[in-house]
C-alpha cells in the first residue's frame, strides 16, 4: 500500500476509535449527545464534465462534512442543531452553513411541533440526502434528489407539526408533517451558478415554501407509500450583465414564482436484506423575469427504481434506474431569447441513468463504496441538473459514464 | 448369525457418533431456538404498565412513542449485539441491526430523534433500567430482574391493558394486618377474549396474602377484547391503612 494511503487509513482508525467513545456528556445535568460526518468522494467520467467538477480528468473535489448537538430539556422537548459544509465543483465552496437548529416539543404520540431551522420531509430521502452513510449508493438518483439543487428543498426556517396515530383494524400506521417556513439558498448552489454562465449574478434567492407528507406504514410487513407536496413563492434578486453587451452595464434583476410546486409519490418495500424503494418527483416552476416580462415555465419530472441487497455483513450491492425528463417554454415580447425545449426524447432534455454499487462496510462507522453512472443525455444547458456549460465549453457529448468512488465516516 | 465382538464394536461405533452428533446438533439448535424464545422486556419502575403490546413496544424502540397511554415516559435501552439483540430484532422489531442503526441514524442527523443507549451485556441494561426513569430494555429470559418490572408483551388488538370494568378488593386477613404484614403481591392474570379471568398465578409477594389477591382477582371482569391476554398486575396491602 501506497504511504499516504497508508497513512490517511491509520488516521481514520484511531479518529473512528476516539469518536465511537465520545458521543456525550453531561451539561446541567442533561445529557448531550455530539454527532457527526465526513466523506470524502472521487468521480471520473469518459466524457462531459459532470456536477460542476472537472471530472474527464477525474476530479476529488467532493468533500462535505457534518456536526450535530442535542439534548433533551425535559421529557417532551428536544433542542439540537447541525452545521453543515461542502465542497463540490463549484458548490459549496466550504460555506458552512446551519443546516438545522430547532426546538421539538412531542405533546402526544399524534403531535408534536417544531421551530427553527428545520429539514423539509419531501419523500424518502429529502431530509437525510447528506448522509450518505445510511444507504449503500454514492449518489441518489439525480432524478428526484439533484445534488446540485440541495439547497432548494433542503430545510426551511419555521415550523412543523407531526405526528403518528394507529389505524383501527390493524391497518397499520400514519404518519404525518405539515411545515411552513422560509427557504433561502446558498448563493454556492447550482441554481446560481449557473446563472452566472448567463451573465446573472444573483445576491438573494428564497421565499416562503410550505406543504406536507403523508406516509402510510402498511399492514403488509415492510410496505411504506407515502406523497408529499411542496409549494413555494420564491424570488430571485441579482444583477443581470449581458455577456453580448457588457458596455450597458448591470441592470437589476428579479425573477418571482407565479407557480412553483412539487409532487413526490414514493414507496419503500424491505424484505429481509432486500430493498426496493420508487419514487417520482414533478416540479412545476412558473417565474415571471423582470425587468424583461418575460414569462418561463419549466416543468421537470423524474422517477426512479432502486434495489439494494446485503450480501453479508459488510457488504451490500445496489442497482437503480433513474429516468429525468425537461420541458421548459417561455412567453412574453422577448421569449425568443429562450428556446423552447419540449422533445424529451433529445439528449438535451433527458437524463437517463443505470447504476451498479457495491459498498463495504470497513468498521461500523466507516464505509467504502465504488459505483458506476451509465448516463444516456445530459439534460438542459439552462438548468441545474448536473452538466454545466460553464465546465463543458467544448459541447455536450449525448452519453456519459461515470466512476464514483466514496469513502465516508460517521459517529 | 451372530456377529463376532469385533463387528459389533465396528458397527456400534459409527452408530454411537452418529448418536451424538444428533444430540450435539439437537443441542446446539435447540439452545439457539430456546434463546430466540426467551427474551424479556424489563422496565424501569416509574413505568405504571404491568403489559405493553407488541405493536407499542415497538414504537418505543423505534422512538414514535416517548410516552405510553398513561402518560409514564418511556425510553428504550438496547444491547449492541448477541443472541439476545438477535433475538428482539427478529422477534419484536423486524429487519437487520443495520437497518435499525441507519434508523437511529436518520433520526439523529435531521434533528429528530436521538441515539437511544446501547449496552454490552444482559446486566448492564438491567442496571441501567433500574437507574433511570422510564428506560425500557430487553434481557435474556434468565437474567436476574428483581429490581426492575417484567413487562408482559400483549396482543395488539386490545392494546395490551384490558379494561377492569369490574374489581373486587381483596379480603386483607385480620391477623396479617395487625402484625403489621404486608406488601405487594404481583399476580400474572390470564383474561379470557369475553373479559372473564381464566386463571391467576401469583409470580412475587407473601403466600398468604398472594391467595387473598387471588381470590379477589378471580372474580374481576375486563373489557371484551379480540382475544386472550396475559397481562401482569400488582395488589398493594399496606397494614397502615
Amino acid at each position: 500500500m501506497h504511504k499516504s494511503a497508508r497513512a490517511v487509513a491509520l488516521v481514520c482508525v484511531l479518529l473512528g476509535q476516539i469518536i465511537v467513545h465520545a458521543q456525550e456528556f453531561k451539561l446541567l445535568d442533561r445529557t448531550v449527545q455530539v454527532h457527526g460526518f465526513a466523506s470524502q468522494g472521487f468521480v471520473y467520467t469518459n466524457d462531459n464534465n459532470w456536477l460542476t467538477m472537472d471530472t474527464s480528468d477525474g476530479s476529488a473535489a467532493f468533500t462535505d462534512f457534518g456536526l450535530n448537538m442535542s439534548a433533551p430539556i425535559n421529557d417532551r422537548l428536544r433542542v439540537g442543531a447541525q452545521v453543515y459544509d461542502r465542497n463540490l465543483g463549484q458548490l459549496g465552496q466550504y460555506h458552512p452553513s446551519l443546516d438545522w437548529g430547532f426546538a421539538d416539543y412531542r405533546f402526544k404520540r399524534w403531535f408534536g411541533i417544531r421551530g427553527g431551522k428545520v429539514k423539509t420531509v419531501v419523500g424518502l430521502y429529502n431530509d437525510t440526502q447528506d448522509q450518505d452513510f445510511l444507504r449503500t449508493f454514492a449518489l441518489l438518483p439525480q432524478s428526484v434528489y439533484p445534488t446540485d439543487l440541495r439547497d432548494a428543498t433542503i430545510a426551511h426556517l419555521g415550523g412543523d407539526v407531526y405526528g403518528n396515530v394507529s389505524l383501527p383494524q390493524k391497518l397499520g400506521d400514519l404518519f404525518y408533517t405539515a411545515y411552513m417556513g422560509h427557504r433561502r439558498d446558498s448563493l454556492y448552489s447550482g441554481a446560481t451558478y449557473i446563472a452566472t454562465q448567463y451573465g446573472i449574478h444573483g445576491s438573494t434567492y428564497g421565499g416562503l415554501q410550505y406543504g406536507a407528507d403523508l406516509r402510510w406504514q402498511t399492514p403488509v410487513t415492510g410496505l411504506l407509500i407515502g406523497a408529499s407536496r411542496l409549494n413555494e413563492n420564491v424570488t430571485d434578486r441579482g444583477n443581470f450583465l449581458n455577456p453580448l453587451n457588457p458596455a450597458a452595464g448591470a441592470f437589476p434583476y428579479a425573477a418571482v414564482s407565479r407557480a412553483d410546486w412539487m409532487n413526490q409519490f414514493y414507496g419503500e418495500y424491505t424484505w429481509g436484506k432486500l430493498r426496493i424503494d420508487t419514487e417520482y418527483r414533478r416540479f412545476l416552476h412558473d417565474q415571471l423575469i423582470s425587468p424583461l416580462a418575460v414569462e418561463t415555465i419549466t416543468d421537470v419530472r423524474g422517477w426512479y427504481v432502486s434495489a439494494t441487497y446485503r450480501v453479508m455483513k459488510r457488504l451490500a450491492v445496489g442497482s437503480y434506474y433513474s429516468r429525468y425528463a425537461i420541458t421548459s417554454v417561455a412567453g412574453g415580447s422577448l421569449a425568443s431569447l429562450f428556446p423552447e425545449q419540449t422533445d424529451t426524447s433529445l439528449p438535451a432534455n433527458h437524463i437517463y441513468d443505470k447504476v451498479i454499487t457495491a459498498r463495504i462496510d470497513l468498521k461500523r462507522y466507516w464505509n467504502v463504496k465504488a459505483e458506476g453512472h451509465f448516463m444516456d443525455g445530459y439534460g438542459a444547458s439552462s438548468y441545474p441538473d448536473g452538466f454545466y456549460p460553464g465546465v463543458n465549453p467544448q459541447g455536450y457529448k449525448p452519453n456519459t459514464n461515470a466512476l464514483v468512488l466514496k469513502t465516508g465516516i460517521n459517529f | 448369525m451372530r456377529m463376532t465382538h469385533r463387528q459389533e464394536i465396528a458397527t456400534r461405533g459409527p452408530r454411537a457418533l452418529r448418536l451424538v452428533a444428533v444430540l450435539v446438533i439437537f443441542v446446539i439448535f435447540g439452545w439457539a431456538q430456546a434463546i430466540g424464545g426467551e427474551v424479556k422486556v424489563i422496565a424501569n419502575r416509574s413505568v405504571k404498565a404491568d403489559a405493553i403490546t407488541a405493536g407499542d413496544l415497538k414504537r418505543v424502540f423505534l422512538e414514535e412513542r416517548i410516552a405510553l397511554g398513561d402518560g409514564t415516559h418511556v425510553e428504550p435501552v438496547l444491547e449492541k449485539d448477541g443472541p439476545v439483540h438477535e433475538a428482539f430484532l427478529r422477534e419484536c422489531l423486524g429487519g437487520t441491526d443495520d437497518d435499525l442503526q441507519n434508523y437511529y441514524r436518520a433520526l439523529v442527523f435531521s434533528g429528530r430523534g436521538s441515539m437511544p443507549k446501547q449496552l454490552g451485556s444482559d446486566e448492564e441494561v438491567v442496571a441501567y433500567v433500574e437507574n433511570t426513569r422510564g428506560a425500557i430494555g430487553y434481557v435474556s429470559a434468565r437474567t436476574n430482574t428483581e429490581k426492575v418490572k417484567t413487562l408482559v408483551i400483549g396482543d395488539d388488538s386490545n392494546h395490551g391493558e384490558r379494561k377492569l370494568i369490574r374489581r373486587v378488593e381483596p379480603n386483607y386477613p385480620e391477623t396479617l394486618k395487625r402484625l403489621g404484614i404486608g406488601g405487594t403481591v404481583r399476580l400474572q392474570v390470564t383474561i379470557s377474549a369475553k373479559g372473564n379471568v381464566e386463571n391467576v398465578e401469583v409470580l412475587g409477594g407473601n403466600p398468604i396474602l398472594g391467595e387473598a389477591a387471588i381470590n379477589a382477582a378471580k372474580q374481576w371482569v375486563y373489557a371484551a377484547g379480540h382475544s386472550r391476554s396475559v397481562v401482569e398486575i400488582n395488589i398493594p396491602f399496606d397494614s397502615q391503612r
